[in-house]
């Protein structure tokens, strides 16, 4: 059984729709959710996390519905929606304090071994921080209660060439712990470097959910890295 | 729901919130409309919802391991709390006016509204309004205050109008009673208060979950 299915989302916006979005993730796999800007990756992810309220469809964490066990569920999953954007004035050490208040589970080593590894001082506050290092701070909260789950809208934008490639290092070590992580992105580099699957989402619908393999020898032509074979397919849609 | 409730006091709350309790001694002003009180300490709690919004807290909220509808109750638990220590304070203050100084003449020759358990019902009453018209409106978007601020001041000053009015109605002398005269009338204007708080809270805490449920952070 998948740990994570979305089945058939639909959300409308006077300017854009999703369409029917389904996929599933699965136990110790990384898959990376790709798409052009405005493609309805962030649409998509904020209604795993039931924070766009979709007009159809459902999510289930480990075969129970998002809807009804909400709480539950956001206990054993793990989520970053970009940068940490709320009290830009609050020192991280009084935030982290009162998120960490919400999980049984926190885990203070691995929330202490992650500020060092992403050299945050936990006595600045969010509005002291670059876009990048917001980012690394949201994920040390999503990575501190040991989610067997990680949903992460755009982990590894903003972050230096050094940072991005220690985090995505970290997926895979997290992948080996069995955990199951979505991470969206427009660098296909990060896909190339760790992902198992590959959801490809354009104008609101789901191009493409397979493995990475699959992905390229199904949707790549011969010497195509994943960069151009993205390039070429979105090109094609917009040349008619 | 603990631990929201502990979130909101510690990180969300205005220190305004706790500061403007301190306005539940306008009970022992003479000559003053003295429901005034029982819109400043409202006033606390629009600082903190105002604080909540400059701080994106409900997204915050939202992210954390609780249900959505829990965020809303937190809240609402949150203003609660606030207006029922205003009371608290409020009724302390009312019960010595109502026994030590009841012959005082600076409040037996006082034309405003006296404080005694008719002025503890409206209290209420303003407290319930609140939750209705300014909490409830905040929530339909979860973002914009201003509106329903607004909405809460007309009705607010209407309340207190009909307040300070209602005991210079002839008939209606004895809302204004003294100490524990007229006890059934004072109870009964207490209960109606009471009762006011109770519905409008609840009817609003229920219209304010239906809301936050739809609305796309």
């Amino acid at each position: 059984m998948s740990i994570v299915e979305v089945d058939r989302l639909s959300k409308e916006y006077p300017a854009f729709r999703l369409q029917e979005v389904s996929f599933a993730l699965e136990e110790g796999r990384i898959a990376g959710f790709i798409g052009r800007n405005g493609a309805g990756k962030t649409t998509t992810i904020k209604s795993m996390l039931n924070l766009v309220h979709p007009l159809s469809g459902e999510v289930r964490y480990f075969g129970l519905p998002l809807k009804d066990n909400e709480a539950a569920i956001k206990q054993r999953i793990g989520y970053s929606t970009g940068t940490v954007n709320y009290y830009p004035k609050k020192k991280l050490k009084d935030l982290a304090a009162v998120t960490r208040s919400f999980y049984p589970n926190w885990d203070e080593a691995a929330w202490r071994e992650y500020m060092t590894l992403f050299s945050l001082d936990e006595n600045k506050a969010p509005a002291e921080l670059s876009e990048g290092m917001k980012v690394k701070c949201n994920l040390a909260v999503a990575l501190s209660h040991r989610a067997e789950v990680l949903i992460l809208d755009e982990p590894t934008s903003g972050l230096d060439p050094f940072s991005r490639d220690e985090l995505l290092d970290m997926f895979l070590m997290l992948k080996e712990r069995g955990v199951a992580i979505l991470f969206s992105t427009h660098i296909t580099s990060d896909l190339e470097k760790c992902a198992d699957d590959i959801i490809y989402i354009r104008e609101g619908a789901i191009v493409r959910a397979s493995d990475t393999e699959s992905f390229r020898r199904e949707l790549g032509e011969a010497g195509e890295t994943l960069e151009e074979t993205m390039l070429r397919l979105e090109r094609s849609v917009r040349h008619g | 729901m603990g631990k929201l409730l502990k979130k909101e006091m510690k990180l969300s709350a205005s220190a305004l919130s706790y500061i403007f309790l301190a306005f539940a001694l306008m009970t022992l002003i003479p000559g003053y409309p003295i429901l005034m009180g029982s819109f400043f300490i409202v006033f606390g709690i629009f600082q903190s919802v105002q604080r909540c919004r400059e701080n994106n807290d409900v997204v915050y909220s939202a992210l954390l391991p609780v249900a959505k509808c829990d965020v809303v109750r937190a809240k609402y638990a949150f203003a609660v709390l606030i207006e029922g220590c205003g009371f608290v304070l409020m009724t302390a203050l009312t019960l010595l006016r109502m026994t030590v100084l009841a012959d005082s003449p600076v409040y037996r020759t006082n034309v405003m509204m006296n404080a005694n358990f008719v002025y503890l019902g409206f209290v209420l009453l303003v407290f319930g309004v609140f939750n209705l018209v300014f909490l409830g409106g905040f929530f339909r978007t979860a973002y914009y205050f201003g509106k329903p601020f607004i909405a809460f001041l007309v009705v607010f000053f209407v309340t207190v109008g009909i307040a300070e009015a209602l005991h210079h109605i002839p008939g209606l002398e004895a809302v204004n009673a003294f100490g524990f005269t007229e006890m059934p009338l004072q109870l009964a204007f207490l209960a109606g208060g009471a009762a006011a708080f109770v519905l409008l809270t609840t009817f609003s805490q229920a219209a304010s979950i239906r809301h936050f449920e739809k609305i796309d952070l």
